[in-house]
């Protein structure tokens, strides 16, 4: 079977005063990958400006795009519409579903979205208490119930979770033990360990660290761009030879 | 004197809350009448306004910007997984 080249970033947080800047940096992917996976906070303060230039950036690659929205990009409230014109630019965005990608004859199921926090096993929120504190948890809890349907239900050879937020403590490590609940949740790998997957990528945590794994053992690497420090990782799936 | 804890509490809070910053990443240590900000941001427009907004949220205080920014390099070695 063909070898899968997939190209991942996250957190790269563009605004008019980056315009032009990260294109440059991904020009020539074709060579190097058959995709690209964007792991969310693609802009700042999540305005439909910064959403215009994140489209600008990612569109008309000649290798498809999929990418999730990360905290940063709902902080306007306009979230809607930066998924809608990053669509209308040509990008695959995934609000808690999944998609294939065909890639020379393989199937690439892609399943995700932003994901939300919580903390992990043993030291994590529960649906106890206040209203505030059941919907916090509530919400990462129907998110990883969506993603494993999505999962479920991708008829891919390959399948690769795409998130913001950490599914594991393991690529936290670096950031403050006290702000984990803040960074992901453990139903989100969850989720990806009871259908199955190859790959979870995600961002989030730039002081973190790029290689983890879940408790299922599907390994797990935060592309976040302070993490990875270049414009994009390679992960070759199936093969020895990319 | 305020308590450094709480000048930190709020220079963290403005950076993250403030318009022109929103930035989460920046870690905020008070000694005394110095406020040191660390961590990584993509350009140097960034790390000039978060130097402008913690001085605003401290004050009288003095704000060194150790702030580096992050050179995103073209890509580098494959992983094969």
């Amino acid at each position: 079977m063909t070898e899968l080249r997939i190209a991942a970033v996250a957190d790269i947080h563009l605004g008019e005063d980056l315009r032009g800047h990260y294109r440059k940096k991904i020009e020539g992917i074709e060579r190097r990958a058959d995709v690209l996976l964007v792991g969310g906070d693609l802009t700042r303060h999540g305005t439909i400006a910064e959403g215009r230039v994140v489209a600008e950036e990612l569109s008309g690659l000649p290798i498809p795009v999929v990418a999730v929205l990360g905290n940063h990009d709902y902080h306007s409230d306009h979230n809607q519409e930066i998924i809608d014109l990053l669509r209308d630019a040509g990008i695959t965005v995934l609000d808690d579903e999944g998609t294939v990608v065909p890639v020379d004859g393989v199937r690439l199921g892609v399943a995700g979205g932003k994901g939300f926090g919580g903390g992990f096993a043993g030291k994590c929120a529960s649906e106890f208490g206040e209203p505030e504190t059941k919907a916090f948890v509530r919400h990462t809890k129907d998110i990883a119930e969506r993603w494993r349907r999505a999962l479920k239900e991708l008829d891919a050879d390959h399948k690769i979770v795409l998130s913001h937020y950490s599914p594991v403590k393991d690529t936290l490590m670096g950031e403050p033990p006290e702000i984990y609940p803040f960074l992901g949740s453990y139903m989100l790998a969850e989720a990806a360990d009871a259908e199955g997957a190859d790959l979870f990528i995600h961002g989030h945590a730039h002081a973190g660290t790029e290689k983890g794994v879940t408790p299922g053992g599907i390994r797990v690497r935060n592309v976040a761009l302070p993490v990875i420090k270049h414009a994009y990782t390679v992960y070759c799936l199936n093969g020895d030879d990319c | 004197m305020e308590t450094p804890h709480y000048v930190a509490a709020r220079v963290q809070r403005a950076l993250a809350e403030d318009e022109r910053t929103t930035e989460l990443g920046i870690r905020v240590d008070v000694r005394g009448e110095q406020v040191y900000l660390r961590g990584q941001v993509s350009c140097d427009e960034r790390r000039h306004q978060i130097e402008n907004v913690a001085r605003e949220a401290a004050p009288g205080l003095h704000v060194h910007n150790e702030i580096s920014l992050v050179e995103v390099r073209e890509p580098g070695e494959e992983e094969h997984l």
